[in-house]
């Protein structure tokens, strides 16, 4: 670092914080140059906050919520949000759901209104219920008609055991179908709290006074909730596996293993330095060796896949079922090599550029900084957008090879090699 | 060397030494920048026996030109923390590069290497050629895949749009070196345009053809032309898989963009498949509960663009959800949509080309998109201005005459082929 800023780079826009009256966290973040707005509102309720009896619970709520509320007909919401010129989305998580809207500027209070009345008030309808119900295990089908995803979902059941990172997030089929709207009103009632919310704004906020509209909102309604027990940590089991998939067109070799959660930011920044000297280019050790000059695998991939019980890294390699073996020893001796040898200088730099502008192209979408700030948000986290950029600055090979590589030994890892049956 | 952004956004026209036309689109913001080179060909101009070359070729580029070894180019890029990608479509080969503003005095002189001096090792390209085979054995585990590639035969036959970028295999493992160099000294000859947004430095033409060991290509802006035809014969095709849902999908072959019919394609497609309130998602989720994914496919294409509705639902519902979707296309030919459907069309169209010019990529490759069509810079804005005219008739009667044979692929268990067979079979979109 650093990626040489020329010098008309500008400072990166300060987050602002304010909570409402009754303590709900609201984080807006001005964006002059966007074209668009975009309100994001999230909550600690995702698939990990489930009793094992609520399999799927968190995911259909997420569904049921665009299905209208006390005050908006089902279908009400998309149609006001989308004749304004703007979209709506959502997405259920291991540890949260957000609902997020993209909306042009002047548009934006009446959207907000629109969005904390469907996400806030949900009216759960008996009928509307057994319909998405159905749409719910047609979602299910069709991941289960994905051979790669019932690889994954395989993983993670067996390296995660018991924690609930090892469950579906759209839940077991025979759990969805005993599912009742007023398990999922308590569901609603139970997690969907002042102290577990968070709104974040982010776009051309000029001129945009929110705050107003919000304490007169049902937002400032929410109530802090009892004390939840949090989902226990993750303890990531090391094993192998091996399993047969139909339809399977090329193997797999999968690998999960367990870093720090995302609480330790420093150490997530640290983490994506690590996945991406590994696997990130043509230049990357995994890539190079690999796909570039052993031919072995058509392709391999390493995630971090950022998570409160413990950050899971994730690699795939997709390759012919007769090279599997060969593909299993190399990634071994590639992650042993790098337990020998801490990563060069070079390669360092590489690493730290590659993540400080995927960082910074980043910052150019509204959706993607609201989600970024919002998410902080939610988990206690205040940092603000440069912070990042500051840790990631600070890690040098010597300390990847001190506090991160370790915990990337293969035999730290849970191995699942999938092949067409 | 970025240049101090006085205005919000500028856009200047220039033509490289050569003649190819570039265009610089200069933004606040970020100091990112995106450049986006257009050839027109792609994979329509593949050659018979030669399916897959201008992917091959794509894929290629990158690993070796100019005085860079691919390891070099790949150093060079990664080290900059930068993307640069190549990748044929059906209508164009393009370049993207993405960086820092601050990178873009060495990164922007690899665009016209890449185009003009490619080594084309023999051992790269049995690499890329490797790579490809593999993804194309490994796309068959995706059922939407499978519906889809039967559906292009279906629309496009052996036509030049008849096949995925990839190529088939059969063709695939037979391209070499010669034939890539062919295919090499064509790229840009039918015209191509250069597009560079975000914060710009100051000298982008010097830089861009900086270092080039070639005199600079001689390409001229690309002409407007139509495009491959497809067929207009209703078909039917079905693959048996052991899967728990059927795929199904329904499509014709339309029109280009910028035809005269094509904006109020446009706004159909708007009206049925974007956002939440859109017609087929309401009718056939909201409503019926059949599927969790259902929309309309319909890119933007030189020559008869596909126009695709595609549902996935539960094998034992097969012959409901034929039906409906059946029915849905069916209405577009026999009525009208209403006014207020038109206005949540139109409101639709402007917020989805707002959301398009969120990011410089975006920008650029939208701009390049329309300039390698052979349309004006602001052909979306003038598209934007012209669908407010439109009218529910003439929305019809484009649907009328572009819908009026669809073709049906289907792609699961043989119940479920065998139950929305039956369906397609009485219904009289079939003949």
């Amino acid at each position: 670092m650093p990626a040489s800023p020329g010098p008309s780079i500008p400072p990166l826009p300060e987050p602002r914080r304010s909570d409402l009256s009754n303590g709900t966290a609201l984080v807006q973040i001005n964006l002059p140059e966007a074209p668009v707005v975009c309100l994001d509102l999230w909550c600690r309720a995702g698939s990990a906050w489930e009793s094992e009896a609520e399999s799927g619970l968190a995911h259909f709520l997420e569904h049921m919520v665009f299905k209208g509320s006390e005050r908006l007909e089902a279908g009400e919401f998309d149609l006001q949000v989308e004749a304004l010129g703007g979209n709506s989305n959502a997405a259920t998580g291991f540890d949260d759901v957000h609902y997020h809207v993209l909306i042009p500027p002047q548009a934006a209070p009446q959207a907000l209104d629109l969005l904390l009345d469907l996400v806030l008030q949900p009216r759960l309808d008996a009928s509307d219920f057994a319909m998405e119900r159905q749409v719910v295990l047609e979602e299910l089908a069709q991941s289960e008609d994905q051979p790669e995803e019932v690889a994954f979902q395989e993983l993670l059941r067996q390296a995660c055991s018991a924690h609930p990172y090892g469950l579906p997030i759209l839940g077991r089929r025979d759990r969805l179908d005993a599912h009742t709207p007023e398990a999922m009103a308590q569901f609603h009632q139970r997690h969907y709290r002042s102290d577990r919310c968070c709104l974040a704004v982010a776009g051309p906020l000029e001129g945009l006074d929110l705050i107003d509209q919000l304490e007169a909102s049902p937002l400032a309604r929410l109530e802090q909730g009892e004390t939840i027990a949090t989902p226990a940590a993750l303890n990531l089991q090391p094993g192998e596996a091996r399993l047969e998939l139909p339809r399977l067109e090329a193997a797999r070799l999968l690998m999960a293993w367990q870093l720090p959660g995302a609480a330790d930011q420093d150490a997530v920044m640290g983490g994506d330095l690590l996945t991406t000297l590994l696997a990130e280019g043509r230049r990357s050790r995994l890539v190079e060796r690999l796909r570039e000059r052993l031919r072995l695998v058509e392709s391999i991939d390493l995630d971090l896949n950022v998570l409160e019980s413990g950050c899971l890294v994730l690699l795939e390699a997709v390759c012919e079922a007769d090279q599997l073996n060969a593909v299993n020893e190399e990634v071994r001796r590639v992650l042993l090599e790098l337990q020998e040898q801490p990563p060069q200088a070079a390669e360092m730099e590489r690493a730290q550029r590659l993540v400080g502008n995927g960082y910074r192209f980043s910052l150019e979408v509204a959706g993607s900084v609201a989600a970024m700030v919002g998410n902080s948000n939610l988990w206690q986290r205040r940092h603000n957008l440069q912070q990042p950029l500051s840790w990631l600055e600070e890690w040098d090979g010597a300390r990847l090879s001190r506090e991160l590589i370790p915990l990337l030994h293969p035999d730290r890892a849970f191995n699942l090699q999938a092949v067409p049956a | 060397m970025s240049r101090v952004n006085a205005a919000a956004t500028g856009v200047e026209r220039r033509t490289l030494p050569g003649g190819c036309p570039l265009w610089l689109v200069e933004r606040g913001g970020p100091a990112i920048l995106s450049a986006k080179l257009w050839m027109r060909g792609g994979s329509s101009a593949d050659q018979p026996g030669q399916r897959g070359a201008a992917q091959l070729l794509a894929g290629v580029l990158s690993r070796g030109c100019g005085d860079l070894s691919g390891d070099a180019l790949a150093d060079l890029v990664e080290g900059c923390g930068a993307g640069l990608r190549c990748e044929a479509a059906e209508d164009g080969t393009l370049i993207s590069l993405k960086c820092a503003s601050g990178d873009a005095g060495a990164l922007l002189p690899l665009l016209l290497q890449m185009a003009c001096s490619p080594w084309l090792v023999e051992d790269q390209i049995d690499l890329e050629r490797q790579l490809n085979l593999q993804t194309l054995q490994r796309q068959k585990e995706d059922p939407f895949q499978l519906a889809h590639d039967q559906l292009r035969g279906l629309l496009y036959g052996d036509g030049p749009y008849g096949h995925d970028p990839l190529g088939s295999d059969a063709d695939l493992s037979q391209l070499q070196q010669p034939q890539l160099q062919t295919v090499a000294q064509e790229l840009g000859q039918q015209g191509a345009v250069l597009v560079v947004a975000g914060q710009l430095p100051d000298d982008v033409e010097e830089r861009l053809v900086t270092g080039l060991n070639t005199d600079p290509p001689r390409w001229q802006a690309p002409a407007r032309k139509h495009g491959p035809r497809g067929l207009q014969k209703p078909a039917l095709a079905t693959s048996q898989d052991d899967t728990e849902q059927l795929v199904l999908m329904l499509g014709a072959t339309t029109t280009a963009l910028g035809a005269p019919q094509a904006l109020a394609l446009r706004l159909l497609h708007c009206h049925l498949g974007v956002g939440m309130s859109s017609r087929l998602f309401v009718a056939l989720r909201e409503e019926h509960g059949l599927a969790y994914d259902v929309g309309v496919h319909h890119p933007a294409r030189l020559g008869d663009a596909p126009f695709v509705f595609h549902l996935s639902t539960g094998s034992d519902r097969a012959a409901e959800a034929t039906r409906e979707l059946l029915a849905e296309w069916q209405r577009l030919l026999e009525q009208p949509i209403s006014e207020a459907e038109l206005s949540l069309a139109l409101a639709k169209f402007r917020g989805q080309e707002a959301l398009g010019r969120q990011t410089s990529s975006q920008i650029a490759d939208r701009h390049a998109l329309v300039l390698g069509h052979g349309l004006p810079f602001d052909f979306a804005d003038q598209s934007l201005a012209a669908a407010a005219e439109l009218t529910p008739a003439e929305l019809q009667s484009a649907a009328q005459e572009l819908l009026k044979s669809p073709s049906l692929s289907l792609c699961g268990p043989a119940p479920a082929l065998r139950a929305a067979e039956q369906v397609w079979q009485a219904n009289e979109l079939s003949r």
